[in-house]
């Protein structure tokens, strides 16, 4: 899975967003460090959307502009833990062979 | 109603860019959140917004937005190869005069002959390297839809590919540039690598699904 898709369902886990609210939210996961762009956001909704992953909750109009919220379906959230539960596999692994009883060279990190 | 402001209409002509059935359910809420992640004094699109959604158009033109990762990596590489072609074809035409020089050089009892064999050869160039960009681009874009014609057509182009540069390279070399004969083994070797990642198990079950659904990927 990639990263930005990650972002984006980790980002819907709690809750429907809009593309906007997505967007911070993604930045604000991640301290700054993935700034998603517009262009990028609604390719991965469509894909996201058509895998059945994404679905939309409801439409609002603020301002003039419509404003469409997105949720995520059972299966995304399946799909989130699984992908979820396999990092946190593979940083524990990682983690435990730095650790200094795994790597004594290392010392304490 | 609010007037458009000069940001709005260059945003507007970027999303223009995305398939007209995508833009019809989407574009309205593209420019609102464009528009609200644009900073207060900002006038113009910004060139990485605007990359990013020229990106995204292309990927959604090509249907890569829904493609499985090999299939998205190998319509990478068939536009490479159609980029690689189109090398060839400068190539080709920046280079003519040398080889006539060299083929004149090569065969100087046959000055007449030799410089009409390269003439026909430039010619014959400039009427199939076009037909090879195009053929590249309609590959990639099928492939990316999950054409199965596409993907056969992909395999049938390559080995084709394979056995004219196979005879190309029994060819008298001095009528050849060598920087066209380079940017054809690259389209090649595009080509070639391009069959292994559509034909690698990960891609199979996007070529495999029902032209129903196909013709619902077309649409957005």
């Amino acid at each position: 899975m990639h990263e930005a898709t990650f972002m984006i369902l980790t980002a819907l886990a709690d809750g429907s967003q809009h593309g906007y609210g997505i967007i911070g939210e993604v930045a604000e996961i991640s301290g700054g460090r993935v700034a998603l762009r517009a262009g990028t956001l609604y390719t991965a909704l469509d894909r996201l959307r058509a895998d059945g992953l994404v679905d939309v909750d409801r439409e609002e109009i603020v301002d003039n502009r419509l404003r469409r919220y997105y949720r995520l379906t059972p299966e995304g959230g399946q799909r989130l833990a699984a992908e979820a539960s396999r990092l946190q596999a593979n940083a524990q692994a990682a983690l435990s062979r730095l650790s200094p009883g795994g790597n004594p060279s290392l010392g304490v990190i | 109603m609010n007037e458009m402001t000069e940001l709005e209409r260059g945003y507007r002509r970027l999303v223009a860019f995305f398939p007209k059935s995508f833009r019809t359910e989407n574009s309205e809420e593209i420019i609102a959140v464009l528009l609200a992640t644009a900073s207060p004094d900002q006038r113009r699109p910004g060139l990485t917004e605007s990359l990013d959604l020229l990106a995204g158009a292309f990927r959604m033109h090509m249907g890569l937005s829904r493609a499985p990762r090999s299939v998205v990596t190998a319509v990478r590489l068939m536009c490479l190869g159609a980029v690689a072609e189109l090398a060839v074809l400068i190539t080709v035409l920046v280079t003519q005069g040398s080889i006539r020089a060299a083929a004149v050089a090569r065969y100087p009892h046959y000055t007449a002959a030799a410089t009409q064999a390269v003439g026909h050869d430039v010619t014959g160039d400039m009427v199939v390297l076009p037909i090879l960009v195009l053929a590249w681009l309609w590959v990639a874009w099928g492939n990316g839809r999950g054409s199965q014609l596409a993907r056969v057509a992909a395999i049938v182009f390559a080995s084709l590919y394979t056995l004219v540069l196979v005879l190309e390279l029994s060819e008298d070399v001095a009528l050849v540039a060598p920087a066209a004969m380079i940017a054809s083994s690259v389209a090649w070797a595009l080509g070639v690598a391009a069959v292994v990642f559509i034909l690698r198990p990960r891609s199979w079950p996007y070529y495999e699904r029902p032209a129903r659904d196909r013709a619902q990927d077309a649409l957005v």
